[in-house]
């Protein structure tokens, strides 16, 4: 049934909202994780809730690890072809391409997508409808029927399939799974008898064994993962795309472990509620996008002032302003790291891929609580979908009270909450603590909290504050910078950060194939930023490279702010993930490769 | 006509602040108001009530938005959160759902709550967050140095409005019924023996308590609301009203030239941590009625 050949096989399912476009994605991508196969799954979602836009689900299925879609997709499955045309152009040479073969009524020229598919391209007509009808009486299970046909087509293991399928439909009716399940069967068939090419096949899941405890999480369900571990008490949110599955997932699953959860009025309240929990020693949270983090940067501000842990999850999206709320951007990296009213400084995570997403969300509670300040972990829409097979561990690797505390009942000294120490972290009281009453402000305040504004102090006050978090840098369990690729010196080095990472990686490995040194390094704390792993690298390189999805260069500019460096800026807002080839292309130039730039 | 009162001795009345205990919840801080400010009464009746309460200093925190009335909480020897303008209401919210066992008292002034904070209000008294929230209503921004506040009446001139003030001021008692309060009171500063009785009462109260306290400020607003106007003003509720009865608060509250002191509304029902303690109960499984029900 399964060749021994590498896999890698990407496929893009276009349709209109309605079609079950992201439901047979999604049966495809659970599948072939039960399989034992790595799959990396982002789906693209139209803005309104009504209507006929578009959306598209992708999966790339491998044995082995990889860190990106691909820029071209080997099988593109078309359940409204209006929407489908305009992706023929990502199916690749030799692709194959899935379709209506019966249409409901006569179609205008050019409206089908037979006529759009391009030489080499592999056409398979399917009869979905029909065959939906024939077996379910509605044509709703088109996009089983596909997916079935696929499935047939490049000789996938039916049998996960049925799995899926059954634990889908097990609770709400299983006579509707029965029914799906004979739609997928019925397409299954189909593709099976089909003629193929002998490279159509799906290829030997990975390393075997290893895989057997991956689970197919997406970003956002990583973080809300990490978020339990750590243990935490309190959230407070305001819906906001792409953020408000994390609050409808921690509002599920708080309460089953004593937590509480509240769904504010806005997102000021959130963060407000947040900071307040916080000072009463509970581990609180909120999360939002761009938007929302606007909205809560006076609080971060008095987070700061204050010295209050605070933890807020930002998923950034296309901006400025409401933007594009269903688009991936990287476009907030400003508003966290310097986004307050004066010398805010704060610390700031940006994960790299889903494993990062539940690491770095634990890690902020302990590092707020550590570093008694606000902690931002900056995601993106992408991240925030993006589906990755993944192993967490068993063992739960965050701790749960990082406070630094204040004797109990310092009736004979009196408390000072903001006494000025060798690390700049103060021993911390919270209400109920006998004897150590204080006042915690916004306004500049001497050691015992009350309000001063004297020279002397504002100036020692500033310094504790900000020499408090470059501990931080060295904080346990968390890798904040990684270098991949050659060692030593390299003609391209690639500085990267977010999601943006994965394509970054995969850059690197094609550049290595046209016989380009290079390396690739993630910085995942913006903030503050470890300047001398980053100088350390830059010595290295001859050119760098800084590939980011926003327009200004936001990355790019806080590296050449702190290390007074040139790099080179790639910039892209189009709302999808970075290209691969552009990156690519954008190295080999700086190489001086012009020669090497492959046909994508 | 006062009945005559025995002199009163310095060294006598010293003896009997320091053994009535509310020193204790004053801190060391000397306030900022300036003197003759209503708000003196008012620090005054909270220490006052929180002695006779007997709530423990370290259980009780002030929360605090910005202004001259949120300096409330560097003068009282209680946890206390001086947060931002407007937001009180939200922070106090949160730390009570950290830790419900805490007295939390929210103060803070007419623009604090009902300008820039306007927007949590109905939140939290819908929700009936156990926390009792006093507003310090002088109908001017002192802090800043004199501009009009949603409480500032019609005419008041201010650096803002040299050609005085055209916004018609709002009813806060009418709308913190509208939006739920479970407990609604008004007090004068003017008069301190009813006003720490309130204070007391709206602490006690189990539920979102809210105590609009008039107060002049003598620095400001020498025109409008000042101790002359509002002494001459200010009566106390009927005896025979019913502060079960909604529509008669309502009606009382409309009457806002002569402002009526007392309790306006008061009654019980679930609080936000009730609420919370349910759905816990829920998700892990039979609800608290039920386990209550199975004993």
């Amino acid at each position: 049934m399964t060749s021994n050949a590498k896999t890698d096989i990407q496929i893009a399912i276009c349709g209109s909202a309605g079609d079950g476009t992201i439901a047979a994605g999604d049966i495809l991508k659970q599948a072939m994780a039960k399989a034992g196969y790595n799959v990396i799954a982002f789906d693209v979602y139209p803005p309104e809730i009504r209507g006929f836009g578009k959306c598209v689900a992708r999966a790339r299925i491998t044995s082995e690890q990889v860190y990106s879609l691909k820029g071209k997709s080997d099988c593109l499955i078309s359940l409204d072809d209006s929407h489908a045309i305009p992706h023929v152009r990502e199916l690749r040479k030799y692709g194959a391409a899935i379709y209506e073969d019966t249409p409901m009524s006569d179609m205008a020229e050019g409206m089908h997508i037979s006529g759009h598919l391009e030489p080499g391209h592999l056409p398979y007509g399917v009869p979905m409808r029909e065959m939906s009808e024939r077996i379910t009486s509605s044509g709703r299970s088109r996009n089983i029927v596909a997916v079935g046909y696929l499935a047939g087509l490049y000789d996938m293991p039916a049998a996960v399939f049925h799995e899926v399928i059954g634990e889908k439909f097990a609770r709400k009716s299983p006579e509707l799974g029965a029914s799906v399940r004979s739609a997928f069967d019925a397409g299954f068939e189909a593709g099976a008898g089909s003629f193929r090419l002998h490279f159509d096949r799906i290829g030997a899941p990975g390393s075997a064994g290893r895989h057997v405890d991956l689970i197919m999480m997406s970003g956002n369900q990583a973080l809300v993962r990490g978020c339990l571990d750590a243990g935490i008490d309190t959230f407070f949110g305001y819906p906001i795309t792409p953020a408000t599955t994390i609050m409808e997932m921690l509002a599920r699953e708080m309460p089953k472990h004593g937590g509480r959860l509240l769904q504010t009025e806005d997102e000021i309240s959130a963060i407000s509620a947040a900071i307040g929990a916080s000072y009463a020693g509970a581990r609180a949270a909120t999360a939002t996008s761009g938007p929302g983090l606007a909205l809560m940067s006076e609080m971060m501000g008095l987070g700061a002032m204050a010295e209050v842990p605070m933890v807020a999850f930002v998923s950034q999206r296309g901006g400025p302003s409401t933007g594009m709320p269903t688009k991936t951007e990287q476009s907030d990296l400003n508003l966290a790291v310097y986004g307050v009213a004066g010398d805010g400084q704060r610390i700031v995570l940006a994960p790299t891929n889903v494993e990062g997403c539940w690491k770095c969300a634990g890690k902020a509670f302990e590092m707020a609580e550590r570093y008694q300040t606000p902690v931002i972990v900056l995601l993106d829409l992408y991240l925030s979908n993006r589906y990755e097979a993944v192993e967490l561990p068993d063992e739960n690797p965050f701790a749960s009270d990082c406070s630094k505390w204040a004797e109990r009942d310092s009736r004979a000294r009196p408390y000072s909450r903001y006494r000025i120490t060798d690390d700049g972290v103060s021993p911390r009281a919270i209400p109920g603590n006998p004897g150590n009453m204080h006042t915690v402000t916004g306004l500049e305040h001497n050691e015992q909290g009350r309000p001063n504004d004297q020279p002397a102090t504002h100036q020692e006050m500033s310094a504790k504050r900000h020499r408090k978090l470059l501990p931080a840098l060295h904080h346990p369990g968390i890798t904040i910078e990684k270098r991949f690729g050659d060692a030593g010196k390299v003609d391209v080095g690639i500085l990267g950060w977010g999601s943006t990472f994965g394509e970054i990686l995969e850059a690197m490995f094609e550049a290595h194939k046209l016989g380009v040194s290079c390396a690739a390094m993630k910085v995942v704390m913006l903030s503050p930023l470890p300047v001398d792993p980053i100088n350390a690298f830059m010595d290295d390189c001859d050119a760098v490279l800084v590939p980011e999805l926003n327009y200004e260069g936001q990355f790019a500019a806080l590296v050449t702010g702190a290390t007074g460096r040139a790099v080179n800026r790639l910039n892209r807002v189009t709302g999808t993930p970075m290209n691969v080839h552009d990156i690519v292309t954008e190295i080999c130039r700086l190489a001086g490769r012009t020669d090497s730039i492959a046909a994508e | 006509m006062k009945d005559i009162q025995e002199p009163v001795y310095l060294e006598d009345k010293l003896k009997e602040i320091e053994q009535s205990g509310k020193l204790a919840y004053r801190s060391q801080t000397l306030p900022t108001w300036c003197p003759g400010c209503g708000y003196f009464s008012i620090v005054e009746g909270v220490s006052k009530a929180m002695t006779e309460l007997d709530l423990k200093q370290e259980e009780t925190v002030c929360v605090s938005g910005i202004g001259c009335a949120s300096r409330f909480p560097f003068f009282m020897n209680t946890y206390g959160f001086h947060s931002l303008h407007g937001r009180a209401l939200p922070v106090a919210t949160g730390i009570k759902i950290a830790n419900d066992d805490l007295t939390v008292v929210v103060l803070g002034g007419d623009g604090d709550a009902f300008a820039i904070g306007g927007a949590h209000i109905p939140h939290a008294a819908r929700r009936n967050v156990d926390i009792t929230y006093v507003v310090f209503d002088n109908g001017v921004y002192g802090l800043t140095k004199g501009q009009t506040s949603p409480t500032s009446v019609l005419g008041f001139k201010t650096t803002t409005t040299p050609y005085l003030n055209m916004d018609e001021p709002l009813n806060p008692l009418m709308m913190l019924l509208s939006y739920g309060a479970s407990w609604v009171g008004q007090a004068y500063a003017g008069e301190p023996h009813h006003l720490t009785d309130m204070i007391k009462q709206a602490i006690a109260h189990r539920g979102f308590s809210y105590l609009h306290v008039l107060s002049p400020c003598v620095t400001f607003d020498k025109t409008s609301k000042t101790y002359q106007n509002l002494g001459m003003a200010v009566r106390p509720l009927p005896a025979t009203h019913d502060a079960s009865n909604f529509a008669a608060a309502m009606a009382a509250a409309q009457e806002i030239d002569l402002p009526q002191l007392g309790v306006y509304f008061a009654r019980e029902r679930p609080t936000l941590c009730d609420g919370l303690t349910e759905i816990t109960a829920r998700a892990q499984g039979g609800s608290a009625g039920q386990r209550a029900a199975a004993g």
